[in-house]
């Protein structure tokens, strides 16, 4: 090819590239920032709200951020999730943009009715993020929306933060991202469970950005109870003691603290806590007389951060007494996280799975009725823990005292 | 030369009036040009003629090694006194410089005192000598402008090519530094000197470049540019595929290396072939310092390019197309800044790169006095009132500065000016295509590199082709200890492909030696 043509051949592909390119440019001040989504059904129909980012509230160009709300909310209806969203192109200035959204709040409503819509709409787009992490709301997920988080600029991260924070540290819920709960209502149980918001403190809701001045602020979001999901719809709730021990027997806790009493048979206060810092749980199915049973074994680690009780625990034999205790507070634990799931009929622990991991022939006959059988199964708990450490005194405060006297 | 142009040249002639004559109107009757008639005391009756240009000869060379002797003069009593023998007795008995020729054409003894020779004639002889009185006023050889270590040599080569040979030369103290003289330029003549290793350099390669020395034809050269573009491989591409320095040392690790060096009369800036992609990478001070930080350097070196040429592309792609691979915390922050800037990501990423190309060529031009105000208004005036003024956001100038800062970390400035013109095609295309855009361009751009040669020498060897021997990595990506580093680095058919004959480590770290 002649240096002339091959200057034509150039100059072509050159001028095609603009012709083709740039179509689908977006700038950055063309989009909102969708940040997080409520979804409500009001009259039948969905009503999606979004909480839409304002940057410059947050970092102006010019001397400080003003004192303005960082997010705006609004609402739109529709049959459909994606014509409701649709519809917010006649309301809003921008594109609304949801690559970003942290959050989505299902009201209580729209849960119980039934949820397949919106899961269809996260499995078929490639816009909508599975990262996004799910709440369930008692009462209007668009009221949870327009609450301002103390310390957080975007009220929709600081929940997600909220929920991250809480997992790691006292692992009573876990964060539910969109992912992990297709991936549990694709599996084996078909069921999950979802921790919810409420809004407390008064009926006055932390809506605008001066009343973040006072010290403290009259309502709050708050995580709840956990809600239980079986196929596609909100069949009850459990509360947070319960739901830990669902945490417990599905091997979910990562960080947690529990208290317990001196006396192994839980009586008294609850005067001493042990921070665990590693929990293992293994599941074993086993059929004995027509009957499913799940060994359910937690090997445990952790360091003492309270201690009220008698012994010294420099001697290794009371330090094996507190960790009897420990474990029998854990097997309360799980106890009452068991009989909660079980009373619902919903296999948010993950029996099912392991059943179908460990005998798949047995698990073909029985899944079409799994919630009856799940129901009808019993768990045998049993806890190992080890103290790790004590901490920097043997034992404690009182005793102490008492021998400094004499 | 042939015999026919030997036949077109004038000779001289017997009677000095005539040939001085014959100079003076040749050269037009510059005034430049001085002759100075005289007699000596041992040959009063025979009239002498000493002719040189003013400025190109050293006038203390020309009065005491050459008049001085000459005028009084005592030639041995049997010397002869006339003619063409004369000369010869001259040359053997009086001038005292240290290098004079026997002359028989006018062309030659004129092309002579163009070079800053200085004729003697003598009357009744049709030869002439002309004796090396080269001088005049040049530059003194100080520390190199533009590439500068911290440790190593502190001096550069000047515009003199016989300096700047024996720079080289008292590096490489070894009878095997060859160099050879060539003339290019009809009108210049300007020296150009090839420099090599002998027994060290690839035959192949050298040949090839005293072909593509001989092709050249043109009026003058005045830099060892045109030389460049005379002898590169490649015409139609952005990158350099001759190393150039101003730094002897530079020029004497290339010799080492096997390569050819082409020095320049005129030009501090020597050339040096062939090279890979690589090499442009490496500064001298590599190889001074210490192996572990020069290979720091040298990784920071490679991403510093890679910054310089795709940095406002990818800023332009994300920012425009991509925005879902921004954390959210960025993503808002950017948002923020670009609300109420009127202009598109590309295009204002353009005006702002096109404003640093400006500063940094005015720059370049601008009276040293002026410089620090030039340098307040670029940096006040179009950053921080830009941004201030909304027409440009903070994110763009700081990826735009980085880009600037970026690319003066590149030790060969053609390279960096690679880097900079591909910029632009990089942020057009993610200006239209996103992430899409420039995988596409730095595709092209790496089959168009693999497709260049440098003497032969693949442009991305050791990386594409692989390397032919073991070792060839050694001085790439990472420079090992020089221990280490056994083989000269370019796949070439050299003579003798080792730097050492093995890769022992030295005494002290060898422990079955030590006691």
């Amino acid at each position: 090819m002649s240096i002339g043509k091959l200057f034509k051949l150039f100059l072509a592909i050159v001028l095609a590239l603009p012709a083709g390119g740039c179509w689908n440019r977006v700038e950055l001040n063309e989009i909102g920032i969708v940040s997080a989504t409520g979804v409500d059904l009001k009259e039948g129909k969905w009503q999606i709200s979004y909480q839409v980012v304002i940057p410059q509230a947050i970092s102006g160009n010019v001397g400080t951020p003003s004192s303005a709300a960082a997010v705006n909310v609004f609402s739109t209806t529709g049959d459909s999730f994606r014509s409701a969203i649709s519809r917010a192109s006649q309301e809003t200035s921008r594109r609304l943009y949801f690559a970003h959204n942290q959050i989505v709040i299902i009201s209580q409503e729209a849960a119980r009715s039934g949820l397949e819509q919106l899961f269809d709409v996260y499995l078929r787009n490639a816009d909508s993020r599975e990262t996004v992490s799910v709440f369930l709301a008692k009462g209007s997920a668009r009221r949870m929306l327009e609450q301002l988080i103390p310390l957080e600029k975007i009220p929709g991260a600081a929940i997600q933060r909220m929920i991250a924070n809480e997992e790691a540290n006292s692992s009573v819920f876990r964060e539910m991202t969109m992912h992990d709960v297709l991936f549990d209502l694709l599996g084996a149980s078909q069921a999950t469970g979802i921790p919810s918001l409420t809004v407390a403190g008064s009926s006055e809701s932390l809506d605008q950005a001066d009343k973040l001045s006072r010290t403290n602020t009259p309502s709050k979001v708050r995580l709840n109870d956990l809600g239980l999901i079986d196929k596609d719809r909100l069949v009850g709730w459990i509360s947070k003691s319960e739901s830990r021990g669902v945490m417990w027997l599905a091997g979910h806790i990562k960080r947690a603290t529990v208290a317990f009493s001196c006396r192994e048979d839980d009586k008294g206060l609850k005067e001493s806590s042990v921070l665990v810092t590693r929990a293992k749980t293994k599941l074993r199915p086993e059929k004995s007389g027509g009957k499913w049973v799940m060994h359910v074994a937690v090997d445990a680690e952790g360091t003492l951060m309270e201690y009220n009780c008698e012994g010294d625990l420099t001697k290794p034999g009371d330090v094996g007494k507190v960790e009897k205790a420990i474990e029998e507070e854990i097997k309360r634990e799980m106890e009452l996280g068991w009989q909660a799931v079980r009373k619902h009929k919903t296999d948010v622990v993950g029996f099912g799975g392991s059943i179908r991991q460990n005998d798949s022939k047995a698990w073909k006959s029985m899944k079409d009725d799994w919630p009856e059988e799940f129901s009808r199964m019993d768990a045998r708990l049993s806890v190992r823990m080890k103290v790790g450490t004590t901490g920097m005194s043997g034992s404690g405060f009182k005793k102490t005292q008492k021998k400094a006297r004499s | 030369m042939n015999k026919q142009t030997q036949n077109a040249l004038t000779p001289l002639s017997p009677s000095l009036h005539a040939n001085v004559k014959a100079v003076r109107s040749r050269f037009g009757g510059s005034s430049d040009l001085v002759v100075r008639l005289f007699r000596s005391d041992a040959a009063p009756d025979r009239e002498l003629a000493v002719v040189y240009v003013d400025g190109l000869v050293n006038a203390s060379t020309i009065n005491e090694s050459i008049m001085e002797p000459l005028m009084g003069m005592a030639l041995p009593e049997h010397a002869p006194r006339k003619g063409e023998k004369m000369i010869d007795a001259l040359r053997g008995c009086v001038v005292s410089v240290g290098s004079v020729r026997e002359v028989r054409t006018l062309d030659e003894a004129l092309q002579g005192m163009a070079d800053g020779l200085c004729l003697i004639l003598a009357d009744g002889s049709a030869a002439a000598l002309t004796a090396d009185a080269n001088g005049g006023d040049q530059r003194a050889v100080t520390n190199p402008q533009t590439q500068t270590v911290i440790r190593g040599p502190q001096y550069g080569f000047v515009e003199n090519i016989r300096t700047n040979i024996s720079l080289v030369r008292r590096i490489i103290r070894s009878p095997n530094l060859h160099v050879q003289m060539h003339k290019i330029g009809r009108q210049t003549n300007s020296n150009v000197a090839v420099l090599y290793l002998h027994g060290v350099v690839d035959e192949g390669i050298l040949k090839e470049v005293y072909r593509r020395l001989a092709d050249i034809d043109i009026d003058g050269v005045l830099e060892s540019g045109y030389i460049e573009e005379f002898i590169q491989d490649e015409t139609f591409t952005l990158f350099p595929t001759l190393l150039n320095t101003e730094r002897p040392d530079t020029v004497a690790a290339a010799l080492l290396e096997g390569r050819v060096a082409v020095l320049v009369d005129g030009t501090p800036i020597a050339l040096m072939a062939p090279t890979n992609f690589f090499t442009f990478f490496q500064s001298p001070e590599d190889f001074y310092q210490r192996y572990d930080i020069a290979s720091f350097v040298r990784i920071i070196r490679y991403a510093a390019f890679i910054v310089s040429m795709l940095l406002p592309a990818l800023y332009i792609a994300v920012t425009t197309y991509h925005q879902e691979m921004l954390p959210t915390t960025l993503l808002i922050s950017l948002a923020a800044q670009r609300e109420g800037i009127p202009f598109p990501g590309l295009i204002e990423a353009l005006l702002m790169e096109l404003t640093f190309e400006v500063l940094r060529e005015a720059g370049l031009r601008m009276p040293r006095a002026i410089g620090p105000a030039i340098s307040i208004v670029g940096a006040l005036v179009l950053g921080q009132s830009a941004v201030q003024a909304g027409i440009v956001s903070a994110g763009m100038v700081i990826v735009v500065s980085f880009t600037a800062i970026s690319n003066f970390v590149m030790p060969e400035s053609n390279m960096a000016a690679t880097s900079r013109i591909l910029r632009f095609a990089f942020m057009l295309m993610a200006g239209m295509l996103g992430f899409f855009g420039i995988f596409i361009s730095v595709l092209f751009m790496l089959i168009h590199m693999t497709s260049l040669r440098s003497f032969g020498v693949p442009y991305m060897s050791p990386m594409a082709p692989g390397p032919k021997k073991q070792g060839l990595w050694r001085d790439v990506f990472v420079r090992l200890p020089w221990w280490a580093v056994v083989l000269r680095p370019l796949d070439m058919k050299l003579r003798n492909p080792k730097r050492r004959p093995n890769g022992r480590k030295p005494a002290a770290q060898r422990h079955s030696d030590n006691p």
